[in-house]
C-alpha cells in the first residue's frame, strides 16, 4: 500500500513555509491578504484567495504535524495537536473543550463527520434572523462544491460495532437513523481519526486546502501567534504576531509584523473573538464574544454482551436525528445522537471516577459502547449561549452557564441514550455523571436518572463544536459581521469560521464552515481582484 | 466577599462563605486560591520544578527532567496515586515504585503542554494541597503527604468528588483526569483496559513506523 503525504511532497518542492520557532529576528512581511488560522475556515479561504491570484499569508499558532507524526498514539496526539494539551475547559471547569491546535485546526483531529447545515437551521437564520441569502437553496451549490473538494459522501463500509449498536437501538425502538457522510478518500477504517490520520485518507484542511493554497504561492507561518490587529484610522493596518519556541506554548520574543490590504480572521469561536477583543476592534454594541455556542454533549456508557472494541473502525458512521428538530426548531432543546470512539486515555479521562470503580470500568473497555448527544443551543430565548472574554494574560476564556432549558434537554438525552442501549442488548448502563452507578435494567436506570442532579460538575459535559462569538446578522446592533462574514465596522476585516454562526448548527459544523468560508471567500476574492 | 493577605482570615472567609453565592461566583474560588499562592510566595514557599525523581526512589534511569511539578507536587501524587489507581498498581514494591514514578513523569510531561493559563490554575490547586495549613484546613488531610495512607488519600478524593462545592469537584476532576489519562493511556497499562494497541498490519504498512 503506498501512501502519499502531500505535506512532505510540498515541503520538498519548495513551498513557502516558516516555523516560527526558527525565527531569530523580528521581521515584517506583506501580502494582499493575511489569513489567521488554518482550520476549516482559514484553509478554505486561503486556497480560494490564492487561486484567485492574490498573495496570501497564513498564520497558525500551533505546529505543522503531518503523516510522519501521526502514529496512532493517544498521549502524543493529545499533547501536541489539541488546544492546551487537551486540557481546555470552560471558565468554571464544567465543560471539557476538544479543539485542534495545529495546521489544519480541528479538521486534522476530528472524527470526519460532515453534515450540511440542517435545513431547519438555515430556514431559522433566513426567516427569524433575516438572512435569506443563506436559505437551503442558495447554499446548496456551496455544499455541493465543498463535498467534492473534501470527498464527502455517506460511508459505504459497514459501521463498527460501536456505531452499529446505535443503529440497532433505533431499529428496536422505531427511531430514524442514517449513515454519516465522511470526508475521506481511501480510508483504511482504522479508527484513529482523533490522533491525526495516519494514512492521509482524511480530506481535512491539512491534505486539501492548505496544500492547495501553498501550491498557489501562499505563505504559511506556523508556531506564530496572532496577538493584535492594529488599526490605522478606520482600517486594519497590520497584525502583530509572536513567534513561539519549539515547545509551542512559550513566545520566543521574536515578533512578526504582517501587513495586508485585507485580514481574514479564522481562529475559531474562542480564538477569533479573543483576537478581536485583544485588538480593541470597534464594537459599538458590545457584541464580540457574546452568544457563544457549544452543542453541550453528554454521554452514556454501556457494557454489552459481545465485544464492541470501540477503539477500532471509523469512529462515527451512524447517527440519529430523531430528536433533533422533532419539537420545532425553537421548541424544547433537541439533540443529535452519535457515538464517540473510546481509546484507553480518552475513556479514562471521560469516566469520572477513581480506584476500583475506575479500574472496573476500564477493564470492560472492549465490551463498552458509548453514545453521545449534541444538544442544539442558541435557538431559544432560554439558551443565550456563553461569553468569550480575556484573561489577564490576554488569552481567551469561555464562560458558559448551562441554562435550565439545556439541562432539560440533557436529561431527556440521557433518558433516550440509556433506553437505546438497553434496547440494543446492553447488560448494564451508566450515565457519565459523578453520581451515577451501573444500572442493569432500563427501569432501574430510568428511576435512577429521575434522582440524578442535572448540575455543573455532576454531569460530565464535553464539546468539540465551538460556534458563535462573532455572530452574523443584518443589524450591527445585534451582530459582529454581515452574512458574508464582512465586519460591520471595519471594511478590511472578515471573519470566516464557526464564530460567525448566529446559533449552533445542530450538526457537526465542519461542512458548514467549509461552505460558508468558500462562499464568502469567493466574494471577497472578486472584490479584492477588481 | 473580602480577601485578606493573611491565610487565616482568607480561610475563615472561605468557611463562612454562603455556599450558593460561592457557587455562583466561580471567581471566588480563583481569588481565594490566588490569595493562597501569593501568601506562599511571600512566606518564601515559592515553588520551582523538581530536578528529577531520585534514582534511589524510583530505581529508574532518572534522565527525565521535570518541567512543572515541584518536589512537593511529586509527594502529593505519590500519595494519591495508590488510591486513584487501586487496585491495578503492581503490589511488588519496586514494580509499584516504577509505575508510580513513570506515571508522575507522564503527568508532568502532559501538563507542560497545557499552556500558561491552565498551568497556573493547576499551580494554585497543587500549592493549596502542598501548603501545610491549607492541606489541613481545606483538603482536611492531616498528615504531611509522604505520611498519608492510601485510605486517607481515598477519603480525601471522595470528599472532593462528592462535595457540593463546585471548586472541589473541579479539583477532584483535574487530579483524577490527568492521572487516569497518563496512566491508562500508556502502552504499559494498555492490558488493563484490554486495548491491543493500533492494528499491527497497519503499522507494518505505514512508513512512519518503519524509520525507527
Amino acid at each position: 500500500m503506498s501512501v502519499i503525504d502531500p505535506i512532505e511532497q510540498g515541503l520538498e518542492s519548495g513551498w513557502s513555509v516558516t516555523d516560527g520557532a526558527s525565527l531569530t529576528e523580528n521581521r515584517t512581511v506583506e501580502a494582499d491578504v493575511v489569513v489567521i488560522g488554518t482550520g476549516a475556515g482559514g484553509g478554505t479561504s486561503a486556497e480560494i484567495l490564492a487561486r484567485a491570484g492574490l498573495s496570501v499569508i497564513l498564520v497558525e499558532e500551533g505546529g505543522l504535524y503531518h503523516q510522519k507524526d501521526f502514529k496512532m498514539d493517544e498521549l502524543a496526539s493529545y499533547a501536541s495537536l489539541y488546544q492546551d494539551g487537551m486540557s481546555r475547559v470552560t471558565r468554571d471547569g464544567a465543560i471539557a473543550i476538544l479543539q485542534g491546535r495545529c495546521v489544519g485546526g480541528s479538521t486534522t483531529v476530528n472524527w470526519t463527520s460532515s453534515f450540511r447545515t440542517p435545513e431547519a437551521t438555515l430556514n431559522y437564520w433566513a426567516n427569524q434572523l433575516g438572512m435569506e441569502d443563506l436559505s437551503p437553496d442558495a447554499m446548496a451549490p456551496w455544499f455541493d462544491g465543498r463535498e467534492k473538494r473534501h470527498n464527502i459522501s455517506p460511508w459505504t463500509m459497514d459501521p463498527n460495532t460501536n456505531n452499529d449498536i446505535l443503529r440497532q437501538g433505533c431499529e428496536k425502538l422505531g427511531y430514524s437513523w442514517q449513515t454519516i457522510p465522511r470526508n475521506v478518500k481511501g480510508c483504511w477504517d482504522l479508527g484513529y481519526c482523533g490522533f491525526g490520520c495516519p494514512t492521509n485518507a482524511k480530506q481535512g484542511a491539512l491534505t486539501t486546502t492548505i496544500p492547495g493554497a501553498l501550491e498557489n504561492n501562499a505563505t504559511l507561518f506556523y508556531r506564530l501567534r496572532a496577538d493584535r490587529l492594529v488599526m490605522a484610522q478606520d482600517r486594519i493596518d497590520h497584525l502583530l504576531a509572536s513567534a513561539m519556541t519549539e515547545d509551542g506554548v512559550t513566545p520566543s520574543g521574536v515578533t512578526v509584523t504582517l501587513k495586508a490590504r485585507h485580514f481574514v480572521v479564522a481562529a475559531s469561536a474562542i480564538g477569533s473573538p479573543g483576537l478581536l477583543l485583544r485588538s480593541d476592534i470597534p464594537d459599538p454594541y458590545n457584541r464580540v464574544g457574546k452568544r457563544s455556542f457549544l452543542h453541550p454533549v453528554n454521554a452514556t456508557t454501556a457494557v454489552m454482551a459481545d465485544k464492541v472494541e470501540p477503539f477500532y473502525g471509523a469512529p462515527q458512521s451512524i447517527y440519529s436525528d430523531e430528536f433533533n428538530f422533532k419539537e420545532g426548531v425553537d421548541g424544547p432543546a433537541g439533540f443529535k445522537l452519535e457515538v464517540p470512539p473510546l481509546h484507553p486515555a480518552m475513556a479514562a479521562g471521560v469516566v469520572p471516577h477513581h480506584g476500583q470503580q475506575q479500574a472496573d470500568a476500564m477493564a470492560n473497555l472492549p465490551w463498552t459502547q458509548s453514545m453521545l448527544a449534541l444538544v442544539r443551543d442558541g435557538f431559544h430565548a432560554d439558551s443565550p449561549g456563553g461569553t468569550v472574554s480575556l484573561r489577564d494574560d490576554g488569552s481567551p476564556v469561555l464562560d458558559y452557564p448551562v441554562s435550565d432549558y439545556l439541562w432539560t434537554g440533557l436529561r431527556k438525552a440521557f433518558h433516550t441514550m440509556a433506553e437505546l442501549q438497553f434496547a440494543a442488548g446492553a447488560r448494564k448502563v451508566s450515565f457519565v455523571h459523578m453520581d451515577s452507578a451501573w444500572y442493569s435494567s432500563w427501569p432501574e436506570a430510568r428511576a435512577a436518572l429521575d434522582e440524578l442532579p442535572m448540575a455543573p460538575h455532576r454531569v460530565r459535559l464535553f464539546t468539540a463544536h465551538q460556534m458563535g462569538g462573532c455572530g452574523m446578522g443584518q443589524k450591527p446592533e445585534d451582530s459582529v459581521v454581515n452574512s458574508f462574514g464582512q465586519h460591520h465596522q471595519v471594511a478590511n476585516l472578515s471573519v470566516h469560521d464557526a464564530s460567525i454562526f448566529p446559533t449552533s448548527i445542530g450538526a457537526n459544523p465542519q461542512l458548514s464552515v467549509y461552505a460558508l468560508a468558500a462562499r464568502n471567500s469567493s466574494r471577497l476574492a472578486s472584490k479584492l481582484s477588481n | 466577599m473580602k480577601h485578606h493577605a493573611s491565610i487565616p482570615d482568607a480561610t475563615s472567609d472561605f468557611t463562612r462563605l454562603d455556599r450558593r453565592s460561592f457557587l455562583k461566583t466561580g471567581i471566588g474560588g480563583t481569588l481565594f486560591l490566588s490569595t493562597v499562592s501569593t501568601s506562599m510566595a511571600l512566606s518564601g514557599c515559592a515553588s520551582s520544578p523538581s530536578e528529577r525523581l531520585t534514582a534511589v526512589g524510583t530505581r529508574m534511569d532518572a534522565r527525565y527532567r521535570f518541567q512543572f511539578l515541584t518536589d512537593t507536587d511529586i509527594e502529593i501524587f505519590e500519595a494519591l496515586l495508590p488510591a486513584m489507581l487501586a487496585p491495578v498498581l503492581p503490589e511488588q514494591p519496586q514494580a509499584r515504585r516504577q509505575v508510580v514514578a513513570s506515571t508522575i513523569e507522564r503527568i508532568d510531561s502532559g501538563i507542560s503542554h497545557f499552556g500558561p493559563p491552565n498551568q497556573s490554575e493547576l499551580r494554585r490547586l497543587l500549592d493549596l494541597l502542598g501548603f501545610g495549613f491549607t492541606r489541613v484546613t481545606i483538603a482536611r488531610v492531616w498528615s504531611s503527604w509522604p505520611n498519608v495512607s492510601t485510605a486517607e488519600a481515598d477519603a480525601f478524593l471522595r470528599r472532593w468528588q462528592s462535595s457540593r462545592i463546585g471548586l472541589f469537584n473541579n479539583g477532584y476532576m483535574a487530579l483524577v483526569k490527568i492521572t487516569n489519562v497518563a496512566f491508562y493511556g500508556h502502552q504499559d497499562q494498555w492490558p488493563l483496559s484490554g486495548y491491543p494497541g493500533p492494528p499491527r498490519w497497519a503499522m507494518e504498512a505505514l512508513p512512519q513506523f518503519n524509520n525507527a
